[in-house]
């Protein structure tokens, strides 16, 4: 028993080293989300393009689709819009949730829709319009609800509205294909 | 040139360090006298060979030389001279090279100081070193080369050092943090080359005492220092956040906390031996696995180095090889050792061992609060987050009976202790403490039961404890001021670092207590009272830096009409990486700090400004420097040094 | 360690300067408190009260707008726990797996004062051995001896 006792450091030493082992190889980063099948929060927002139309959950369901939150202030949305597109070709069905900075009183004008809807169609004209509509947060609510912490990230919901995945970052082929797209293959199936 | 003569220089101290680890080790069990006199020799080579590589890399920094991608990605040619030096080593590339550099600095010293020792131990403790030397060197010339090019396209100008990193506090931290992390190799050596010997005696652990002790000094005082350089330097008043970074130099302090007090008893007692060996290779074991921690990105942390799996997955190996190797040893060899003393319940081999657990128990408590979330996200089980709230309930409880057994332990003897003897001086102690500490709630005007009275009293016990005892110490020689030549360092030393602690209790419970902070809005002319004291905003400019732009705020501070100080706190702007900082205004006293930090600009030509009262908060790093001093005025003890007197009648 | 407060010597004027005005000392405290212990789910490792994060900025304003409403400390961080999981929060959750977290120090600290308390009586009708040690002077000696020897 006094012999095993003085191995005992080892033993916790190794295994201590098989968590740090596998620890490498996964992004500390990376995140549970506390919104995974759980509904749609409630909301209430204006289309981004249209502003007379209002956007609601109940308004969303009936198919699966990607909800995308971006800005054009983001350079690493900007930079998956181009592959967005592609999917949307392929027809998957993507709505954005467009996540508008705060503005600093002192130095930023205040919040204008014509401009940002000019810089929105700038941009979509320019890197390619993945978007079947643009829902706007302007006060980022619905993005606090869904416990979004930074743009890009993406959503999938199926038809019923039920969260069903929540990526952090940006959206690739690679990322596509390994992590989202059997997610949504399984729930977009009838 | 340079960089490449530095590269070289690099390469010859891998080359010496190699033989260093290989000749001794080697000569120790063929019993070769001459292989063993190698040894020191390959020491100091090695050790200024990493001098040269590393005077090689400051040139490089002090020249722009923006070739060297190290020196492109964390200089520029504005940046003052100074942190173009510090910004050697604010990399992880650099900073890797001041680590190998203490490394064999430290080697060199058990070098020049181990004339004392038998040859045979000093090749293996020289061999031991160099082989962890090799480990490194060969990692920062591989893994993390800091002199590689990026030619033939270079930039004209470099990315600046992190603004974070450009001040007085991160010249002075991390070479005293390194020195300490390395600087437990040595007693990890002794440790290892006790384990191959098989030699464990009180001789030994006198050889340990110093070394260990050195090292624990300098970890004491670089996480200090880093502590005070985050309080001033981040903006919001915080001295220690329990993020990764600091744990991992916490968890390798609070055992080498433990070995500095295991070591007094396995010298005067000639027991706790396998413990002490434990602990000897586990503070080191916790700086590898720290270092593991900061640089291979498996914890998320504000302070953390840019990060690469490869270079984890060779610190992984090399912690597996150093660390496994040597606890295999210490499970092997150990059984056979058996420690030979024994004693009563109240005696101070026991009031050490009870030191010894707590702290052990602070250590796992910090290395779960570390580890657990990785843990618990490996077993899939989801993202958890661990930091104040839990780290401050474990500390608060376990505070309370250790600083208890603190104020107990210097007096109680070895092997067995009477109760009655110390009755009445602990009456005598118990009442300066209540009067000590409500006397100073009572000058404060705020005598309740709260935290502050809570870390008062503790305080307050431990310091008055620790005073009396020295007292009845000297009062035993015959006269107190006949005694004060007669009693040794070491037993100053440590009363000293007990004051130090209770220094520190005393001032974290004050700080967390009466703090106040308030967020305010304000314009020139404006005043806000806090704490009784009148701030008023006399004005903001535009500042121009060498490096950076920004505003800079000028306020008057009055108490009941008085004027007290002026306070100048800037918002910086700096160019080349695009970083807002906050340079904030401190004014200091031993009672309390006024924390004043500029934030962002707000309508109608005002400001937001945080303004702190934090009552006591330099006590914090006053206790660390006690702490510090304590240790140094015991490493001064005549009986560590080569000159032996022959009576030297030690206490603690 | 809880914020044990209310800080008599500490007298406010000027309220209406304040960024964030509350209705009672209480109420300041409780935000404080909660943007101390929550955590910024996009930063590298601070709270939302030091970052100025977008994500932080808003949790604190919703912080804010939670305090004001007057709920509660747990009501705070239901919402947001519910919103951003368990990460959001400094406190772990206490269930099967963290239970040891606070389990394994104390069973630690019990274990190893027990085994000392044991060790001292198993060894004590032993009484040759307590003549093995060295005293401080017989030690000197000793050292000087190690060292006179040649290897």
């Amino acid at each position: 028993m006094r012999k095993v006792l003085f191995y005992a450091p080892l033993a916790a030493f190794l295994a201590l080293a098989l968590f740090l082992l596998s620890g490498l190889f996964s992004d500390p980063r990376e995140r549970a989300s506390a919104i995974v099948d759980k509904p749609l929060p409630e909301f209430a927002l204006a289309d981004l393009m249209q502003p007379d139309k209002i956007w609601t959950a109940e308004a969303l369901k009936g198919e699966t689709y990607l909800l995308n939150v971006w800005g054009v202030w983001c350079p690493t949305c900007n930079a998956e819009l181009g592959y967005l597109t592609e999917l949307r070709e392929q027809g998957v069905k993507i709505v954005g949730l467009y996540y508008e900075l705060p503005r600093d009183p002192a130095f930023d004008a205040p919040f204008d829709l014509s401009v940002l809807q000019r810089d929105v169609s700038e941009k979509l004209t320019q890197n390619g319009n993945p978007y079947q509509f643009n829902i706007l947060d302007l006060d980022r609510s619905l993005s606090l609800d869904l416990g979004v912490s930074g743009a890009p990230e993406t959503f999938i919901i199926d038809a019923s509205g039920i969260v069903r995945a929540h990526h952090i970052g940006d959206i690739n082929p690679q990322v596509w294909r390994a992590k989202l797209a059997p997610l949504y293959q399984q729930w977009s199936q009838p | 040139m340079i960089a490449e003569a530095g590269q070289l220089a690099l390469t010859f101290a891998f080359a010496l360090a190699l033989l260093l680890a290989l000749v001794p080790l080697y000569g120790s069990f063929v019993a070769n006298q001459r292989m063993l006199l190698l040894a020191k020799p390959l020491a100091f080579g090695q050790f200024i060979f990493c001098l040269l590589a590393m005077a090689a890399l400051i040139y490089a920094f002090r020249t722009n030389d923006f070739t060297v991608i190290n020196v492109a990605q964390n200089s520029s040619s504005t940046l003052p001279w100074y942190y173009q030096i510090t910004a050697s080593f604010g990399s992880h590339e650099g900073s890797m090279l001041l680590w190998v550099l203490m490394l064999a600095g430290w080697t060199a010293l058990v070098a020049q100081y181990s004339k004392a020792l038998p040859l045979l131990l000093q090749g293996r403790i020289l061999g031991i070193l160099g082989i962890i030397c090799v480990g490194f060197v060969a990692f920062s010339l591989f893994m993390s080369n800091p002199f590689e090019r990026s030619l033939p396209f270079f930039p004209v100008e470099g990315r600046d050092l992190n603004p974070l990193l450009q001040d007085f506090g991160m010249i002075m931290h991390p070479p005293t943090l390194y020195m300490g992390y390395v600087g437990f190799a040595v007693a990890f050596a002794f440790a290892l080359a006790a384990l191959i010997s098989g030699r464990f005696d009180s001789v030994w652990a006198r050889w340990v005492r110093p070394w260990a002790l050195s090292a624990w000094l300098f970890l004491t005082l670089g996480i200090m220092l880093g502590s005070w350089w985050a309080y001033k330097e981040l903006g919001w008043g915080g001295w220690w956040f329990w993020d990764p970074v600091e744990n991992a130099s916490f968890m390798p302090w609070l055992a080498g906390t433990a070995l500095i007090h295991s070591l007094a008893v396995t010298e005067k007692r000639g027991t706790f031996k396998s413990w002490t060996v434990l602990l000897a290779l586990a503070a080191f074991a916790l700086s590898l696995v720290g270092a593991f921690l900061v640089r291979s990105g498996v914890l998320v942390s504000v302070h953390s180095f840019a990060t690469d799996p490869g270079r984890g997955m060779y610190l992984l190996v090399f912690l597996l090889l150093v660390v496994g190797g040597s606890l295999l040893l210490y499970g092997s060899r150990m059984n056979s050792v058996r420690s030979q003393a024994r004693y009563q319940l109240f005696s101070r081999e026991m009031m050490l061992w009870g030191n010894n657990v707590f702290l052990l128990t602070a250590c796992l408590i910090v290395f779960l609060g570390t580890l657990f979330p990785l843990f618990h996200k490996e077993l899939g089980l989801g993202s958890i987050s661990i930091g104040e709230p839990f780290f401050n309930q474990m500390f608060y409880y376990l505070t309370i009976p250790f600083a208890l057994m603190l104020g107990l332990g210097p007096w109680v003897r070895w092997k067995q202790q009477q109760l009655v003897p110390l009755i009445k001086p602990f009456g005598l102690v118990l009442i300066a403490t209540l009067m000590l500490a409500l006397g100073t709630l009572a000058l404060m005007q705020s005598v309740q039961a709260n935290l502050a009275l809570l870390g008062l009293l503790l305080g307050a016990w431990v310091g008055v404890s620790a005073l009396a005892e020295v007292m009845l110490r000297l009062k035993q020689f015959g006269s107190v001021t006949a005694g004060v030549s007669k009693l040794n360092a070491s037993h100053y030393g440590m009363t000293l670092a007990h004051i130090g602690f209770a220094v520190l209790v005393i001032g974290v419970a004050m700080t967390k207590t009466y703090t106040v902070e308030r967020d305010v809005r304000m314009q020139e002319g404006d005043t806000v009272t806090v704490s009784g004291y009148d701030f008023t905003l006399q004005e903001v400019y535009a500042l121009n830096g060498p490096n950076y732009g920004g505003e800079a705020a000028e306020l008057d501070v009055h108490k009941n009409g008085r004027f007290v100080t002026h306070l100048h706190a800037e918002k910086r702007f700096y160019r080349i990486q695009s970083t807002i900082m906050t340079e904030a205004a401190i004014h200091a006293r031993l009672s309390r700090d006024l924390f004043v930090s500029l934030g962002e600009a707000l309508p109608g030509n005002a400001w937001a400004l945080r303004i702190h009262v934090k009552p006591f908060v330099r006590w914090i790093w006053l206790g660390g420097l006690l702490m510090s001093l304590g240790a140094l005025v015991a490493l001064c003890d005549k009986k560590y040094r080569r000159k032996l007197t022959g009576n030297g009648e030690a206490h603690a | 360690m809880r914020l044990v407060l209310v800080a008599l010597f500490a007298s406010f004027s000027l309220l209406a300067q304040d960024i964030r005005p509350f209705d009672n000392e209480q109420q300041r405290q409780l935000f404080n408190q909660l943007t101390a212990e929550l955590r910024c789910p996009q930063c590298q490792n601070q709270n939302i009260a030091d970052s100025n994060a977008i994500v932080a900025v808003d949790m604190r304003e919703k912080t804010y707008q939670l305090v004001r409403e007057g709920k509660d400390r747990a009501q705070v961080l239901d919402y947001m726990i519910g919103r951003y999981g368990d990460f959001v929060h400094y406190q772990p959750p206490v269930n099967r797996f963290t239970l040891w977290l606070w389990l394994a120090p104390l069973l630690m600290l019990v274990l190893l004062l027990a085994v000392g308390a044991y060790r001292r009586a198993s060894k004590n009708n032993d009484d040759e051995l307590a003549a093995n040690t060295p005293s401080a002077s017989e030690l000197d000696t000793l050292i000087d001896r190690y060292r006179s020897k040649k290897p």
